[in-house]
């Protein structure tokens, strides 16, 4: 099991220069993670949480305020901070064992302790058997398993997660849930999961952050506390979806009717 | 088919299944059986003009004769050995070529500074056609081999050095960024993300910088030397022998598309990892 660390994000603030234009992305933003939590960033298309992530996987550097982890300062990329593209970005020549393979390359491991680090990790995400596909012989939800499967191969501290499910249909997203869930049990690692669905992130996470664009900002935070395993259909479930739905502006209080028509829509963002 | 038709002999295959399978043999390298339909109409046609003598047979000599005066070159003459000559002027220009263009293309592709340093250099000469360059390098080199391998060694090295600079170039950005979340070092990134993404590019140059040293090598032979199947060629048409014309152009056409179809043959084993490769 990979130690955990806790991720402190303190006053972070990051603009982008466009044709002379200063566009502020992200304003203020403050929030810690604790030792293996499971965090979710819920949000309107293009309020940065794409652009978070980005800051704390190192892939970016120029921004203002602190990003700790474990009490230090990040600096660029480390394999303690995995992360998973809301694309697979598995590389298409490698196998799905090499894809794996690459997150080990520098981890200094041995050739025996690399193999078993991949199969351990493919049988984790239930892909045995894939071991030589390539990945255009794999489906969505198979390469999004294999993408967090090389994420999580050389044991990160955290795992940063944008969208990973959200181009697959209802059935397998659901599926792919459970697994995440089962995974983080089994793995104990910190997580960071953005995503536009709501009864994903309630049934995933100890905290939601809500976050509103324009620039993006921090509007609310909320504890999960529901026992689990989560029943999507509770009315505790259901009366935190209806809170944070509210937080997200798509949800209005009317008659009966157009309320449970609510919901639907907001559910297929 | 009748069963009295068929005499089974009572060792072995009969002639009838063994042609079956010499035809199978065949379809499963040439593919697909459609595409024996044209050589043949034209086969005919030939056959045709010749019988009705629509043309001089001195300017088109039947089929029959022309296959006569194959089997008089390859026994009594030395086709072989023009062939061979061919082959190996090919083959080393293709290496020599390829391997400096494959090598430079990807200096140039990491180093910018490296690709400004060649960049004027390269598009100037590139513009200059190697058989324009062919007198001069005689002159130099005399008429023997190495003239050949330079020239054609040069129409070899500029499609791939420029595809695998800009297979290099267009390396997609996410696919830097996952090497950079893995830490990758500059070495791995090279091997593992870069040059992999320009392989097409790479393989599709290659497969065509070798049919055109093949097409290259016979018209070099014919400007300067005194064998190979291009020398055979023009000194046939001086001589007015045109099976023997015929001849080398039905061997160079044969030899051009086995060249092709071994070329397919690599492309699509390195290439299996692209979705639908079709070629
Ligand atoms: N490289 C860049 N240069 C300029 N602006 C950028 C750049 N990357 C992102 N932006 C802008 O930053 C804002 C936030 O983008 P980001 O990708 O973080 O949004 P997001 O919350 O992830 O959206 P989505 O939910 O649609 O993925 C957008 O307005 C976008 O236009
Ligand atoms: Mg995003």
């Amino acid at each position: 099991m990979s130690v955990a660390g806790k991720l402190e994000i303190k006053s972070v603030s990051k603009h982008y220069d466009v044709d002379q234009n200063r566009l502020q992305v992200l304003s203020g933003l403050s929030f810690d993670v604790h030792s293996g939590h499971f965090l979710s960033i819920v949000g309107a298309s293009g309020c940065g949480k794409s652009t978070l992530l980005r800051l704390i996987s190192g892939l970016d550097d120029d921004y203002e305020g602190d990003i700790l982890l474990s009490g230090e300062h990040i600096y660029g990329p480390s394999l303690k901070r995995g992360i998973v593209f809301q694309d697979h970005r598995l590389l298409p020549w490698l196998t799905l064992e090499q894809n794996i393979g690459l997150s080990l390359e520098n981890t200094g491991w041995s050739a025996r302790a690399k193999k078993e680090a991949i199969r351990a990790q493919i049988e984790l995400v239930g892909l045995s058997g894939f071991e030589k596909a390539y990945t255009h012989q794999l489906s969505g939800g198979m390469a999004q398993r294999a993408a967090i499967a090389r994420a999580l191969a050389n044991k990160p501290e955290i795992l940063l997660l944008d969208e990973p499910l959200g181009a697959l249909d209802a059935i397998t997203r659901i599926r792919l849930q459970e697994e995440m869930l089962r995974i983080w049990r089994v793995e104990g690692t910190t997580m960071i999961l953005v995503t536009h669905d709501v009864d994903e992130a309630i049934f995933l996470s100890n905290e939601i952050v809500v976050m509103s664009s324009n620039p993006g900002r921090i509007t609310k935070r909320f504890l999960v506390n529901l026992a689990t395993p989560r029943d999507r259909a509770s009315a505790e479930f259901i009366e935190l979806k209806r809170q944070v739905l509210v937080e997200l502006h798509l949800y209005r209080q009317q008659s009966k009717d157009a309320q449970e028509n609510g919901i639907d829509m907001a559910s297929l963002i | 088919m009748g069963d009295v038709s068929i005499v089974h002999t009572p060792v072995g295959k009969t002639y009838d299944t063994r042609l079956r399978d010499h035809l199978l043999a065949l379809k499963m390298r040439l593919g697909s059986p459609i595409g024996l339909i044209l050589p043949l109409v034209i086969l005919l046609l030939w056959q045709t003009a010749a019988t009705f003598q629509w043309v001089e047979p001195v300017f088109l000599p039947a089929p029959r004769k022309v296959a006569v005066a194959f089997w008089v070159m390859l026994t009594k003459q030395d086709l072989i050995f023009d062939f061979l000559a061919s082959i190996s002027i090919v083959g080393q220009s293709f290496i020599y070529g390829s391997t400096i263009g494959i090598g430079l293309g990807i200096a140039a592709g990491l180093s910018r500074k490296f690709e400004q340093f060649l960049g004027v250099t390269v598009d100037t000469i590139r513009h200059i056609p190697g058989i324009a360059w062919l007198p001069l390098i005689v002159l130099w080199l005399g008429i023997g081999a190495p003239a050949k391998i330079l020239v054609i060694g040069k129409s070899v090295f500029f499609p791939l050095f420029l595809n695998t600079l800009q297979g290099i170039r267009s390396v997609e950005k996410r696919h830097i960024e996952l090497g950079k979340v893995l830490l990758l070092s500059r070495r791995q990134m090279v091997l593992k993300v870069i040059l992999p993404s320009a392989m097409p590019s790479i393989m599709v140059s290659l497969r065509y910088a070798a049919g055109l040293a093949w097409a290259l090598v016979v018209v070099a032979e014919g400007l300067s030397g005194l064998e190979g199947l291009g020398f055979l060629i023009f000194r046939a048409q001086g001589l007015l022998l045109t099976d023997q014309l015929l001849v080398c152009m039905v061997v160079i056409g044969v030899v051009g598309f086995i060249i092709d179809r071994q070329m397919y043959a690599l492309q699509a084993r390195i290439l299996r990892w692209q979705q639908g490769f079709k070629g």
